[in-house]
């Protein structure tokens, strides 16, 4: 299989140490809401920031309702937002409409949670596989056919399964043919939105292996979401963490477990079922009071403050909403009290 | 009474629970056996299809066609449950065991106020007086931390978030003061901050009013946080049992060693790859010869192939169903720094040149090209 995008070339070095490659996706202040009903507006998505850099895994956690799906859908512009700008690769996605924006969809690609609704049941697995093939015209006839047995066996099925249709595959089967599709046009980045999460514990492994194993191959970049902690801190080398439409925290997955600059996420990591009961006896767990407000009506000043076990209320915490700002090196978070994170929650 | 009070509560024995399909006898359940000691919390864990929920219907008999209990004994306090009657059995299920489900939504129904339908629940049995029933309800769903209760009550279902539906269902649960709660996957819909707060009650009510606690699961990680003992199912069979700490500490199972390995835990130090189990679970209508999990297995002998493993004692109140088990695996077969773990990885045995049925090379083939072995 031929290679498309070789790594970009790093730029000279700068005083300041240089991040591992250059960012291939950049969101700057994407806001996505949506019209319910009589001047009612839904915040799934206000006001999100970050990059994603050549060769990066970028994991993003969040609870349901949060907006990470919907993050998901604006970035690779399966929605458009209502403002804020998505640059991937040198080229903005939102100011794109019709066949400049299709063309920039080859190297943007998505795999979905549910393998079971995201297969067309009427179409065998090679056409399938093919579609994005026929679509943008890059193969045909042999090549085509080719290409299609090469990347079956890429992801790790018979080649020659290229006749039958999705029931006749488990789910885990059926996840490795959405990567096989996504995989079809070389693409840079993959945005996999939950792809294990409906799968067996021991089918999950599989796929999280393969998953990392074609990144070294291809030199894949990945944005994984997934409300599974454990599953992101393994794959990601950066986290995410959203909470009500906004990004609370950003962290190396290597330290994120050992310090916490905002307190959902603490609350989040020490949720987290650990398969061991030493130290599941020893859980000291973050409770958070009350649910998750509505994104209709989010809370004033920070969004947590409802439910942080340490907000200033009334002060601070309710009035001002916080930045999203270094704390250490690395270390983003926003929050009025990150200091006291560390320490005041054990 | 003339039972002693360290009798189970509840014993197993023998169960086996088949669905007649038209492609044929589906075992989804085989020859299980166990205790519940009364106060006990006990998890059952495999994936899907291993037969751990089929287990807690038969126990209530609840089975649907074209399902049915085709052999063995469900003791509640020394009484067949497979043997009385209908109207008997009706009377047991909700008063003295009750069942909590994965979807709490679809449990509710939709048309009545929270309030009464855990009132129905008691109205159901004789157990609560009458006049009790109304304010036991409110006290109940405070019990499970319900916010503002009194007036929740009046309250539908889909004023309810997740976690406040699973709530009200535990709440229902636990209104007839039963001795044994059985929940099926009770947090497997719930955001990961909310199942630590319903295992957290799950954990205050065993201890508080002594209510052994059956937990199926798939989540091994719910189970070290709540079980005192745990059965692991693979393939309708139980393959081995034991106390929590002997089960993630030492397990002997292939199966179970493998499935710890396999999962990704959030508090790992380094990203060490995941060592995954090739292939699928076996297929129920005609699952391989000898020990069920052969085709996966890394440590499979001669013998797996064609004899069925029998539970043995491994250890001090330990079980489990190999030829092999992980203390020989590890002393001859180098289990402690294997890295391929596809089948036959560590013990070199392939798998009998002449199948022994015509599916036997469907779950490991299964459409997987060698590389996908190999790549591990």
């Amino acid at each position: 299989m031929t290679v498309t995008s070789a790594l970009p070339a790093r730029p000279p070095e700068g005083t300041r140490p240089e991040p591992p490659g250059e960012p291939l996706l950049r969101a700057v202040d994407v806001v996505k809401h949506f019209n319910v009903g009589v001047g009612a507006v839904c915040r799934a998505v206000d006001g999100v920031s970050f990059e994603i850099r050549a060769g990066e895994t970028v994991g993003l956690v969040g609870e349901s309702g949060c907006g990470k799906s919907t993050l998901a859908r604006v970035l690779t512009q399966l929605t458009p937002p209502t403002s804020g700008r998505v640059i991937f690769d040198g080229v903005e996605l939102t100011g794109l409409r019709g066949e400049s924006l299709r063309q920039q969809r080859k190297h943007l690609q998505m795999i979905f949670q549910d393998p079971f609704a995201s297969l067309d049941p009427r179409m065998t697995i090679g056409d399938i596989i093919a579609e994005p093939l026929t679509n943008f015209k890059v193969m045909h006839g042999k090549a085509k056919d080719a290409r299609v047995q090469e990347l079956l066996r890429v992801v790790g099925l018979n080649p020659y399964f290229n006749n039958r249709y999705p029931h006749e595959f488990s789910g885990g089967q059926r996840q490795r043919i959405g990567i096989a599709r996504a995989l079809a046009l070389n693409p840079k980045l993959i945005v996999c939105d939950e792809p294990v999460s409906a799968l067996d514990v021991s089918i999950q492994a599989q796929i999280i292996n393969l998953l990392e194993d074609l990144q070294a191959e291809f030199h894949l970049t990945y944005l994984f979401i997934a409300h599974d902690l454990s599953v992101v801190r393994h794959i990601s080398q950066r986290v995410l963490v959203m909470y009500l439409g906004k990004i609370v925290e950003i962290a190396p997955s290597d330290d994120l477990y050992a310090r916490q600059y905002h307190p959902y996420t603490k609350a989040l990591l020490s949720a987290v079922p650990v398969p061991d009961p030493r130290v599941e006896s020893q859980r000291r767990l973050v409770e958070l009071s009350g649910e998750i407000p509505s994104p209709l009506h989010p809370p004033s000043g920070c969004r947590f403050h409802t439910r942080c076990p340490i907000a200033q209320v009334p002060g601070v915490c309710s009035e001002d909403e916080p930045a999203l700002e270094e704390k250490a090196a690395g270390r983003f978070a926003a929050c009025h009290l990150s200091e006291r994170v560390g320490t005041d929650l054990g | 009474m003339t039972r002693s009070v360290s009798d189970p509560v509840l014993e197993v024995r023998g169960l086996s629970t088949s669905f007649f399909t038209d492609d044929g006898e589906v075992k989804a359940v085989r020859d299980v056996s166990f205790d519940l000691a009364a106060g006990e919390t006990l998890g059952i864990v495999g994936e899907s299809g291993c037969g751990k929920s089929v287990t807690a219907l038969s126990i209530l008999g609840l089975v649907a066609r074209p399902g049915r209990v085709v052999a063995g004994e469900i003791l509640f306090k020394g009484r067949d449950l497979l043997s009385i009657g209908r109207e008997e059995l009706r009377q047991i299920r909700g008063r003295d065991i009750a069942m909590i489900f994965q979807d709490p939504l679809s449990s509710l129904n939709p048309v009545h106020r929270i309030g009464a339908q855990i009132e129905e629940a008691m109205r159901a049995h004789d157990k609560i007086a009458p006049r009790e029933v109304r304010p036991r309800g409110l006290d109940l769903l405070r019990q499970v931390h319900v916010p503002d209760s009194a007036r929740r009550v009046r309250d539908y279902p889909h004023q309810f978030s997740g976690g406040m539906r699973q709530r009200v269902m535990i709440a229902m649960g636990l209104s007839n003061r039963p001795e044994i709660l059985i929940a099926d996957e009770p947090t497997t819909a719930l955001d990961v901050t909310v199942q630590a707060q319903i295992l957290q009650l799950l954990r205050d009510l065993n201890r508080d009013l002594g209510t052994s606690i059956i937990l199926i699961t798939h989540n091994l990680g719910v189970v070290a946080g709540l079980c005192k003992r745990v059965i692991v199912m693979y393939a309708g069979e139980i393959v081995e049992e034991g106390s929590t700490e002997q089960i993630f500490d030492s397990p002997q199972h292939p199966y179970t060693w493998s499935l710890l390995r396999s999962l990704p835990r959030v508090d790992a130090d380094r990203h060490e790859r995941l060592r995954s189990i090739e292939g699928l679970p076996p297929d129920l209508i005609a699952p391989p010869q000898g020990c069920k999990f052969n085709p996966r297995c890394p440590f499979r002998l001669e013998r797996c192939f064609s004899e069925d493993p029998e539970l043995e004692p491994v250890g001090d109140g330990h079980i489990a169903a190999c030829w092999v088990t992980m203390k020989r695996a590890y002393a001859e077969m180098g289990a402690g720094s294997l890295v391929d773990t596809g089948p036959g990885a560590a013990s070199g045995v392939r798998p009998p040149i002449a199948p022994v049925g015509p599916d036997l090379s469907e779950p490991e083939g299964q459409g997987l090209a060698p590389e996908a072995h190999d790549r591990d």
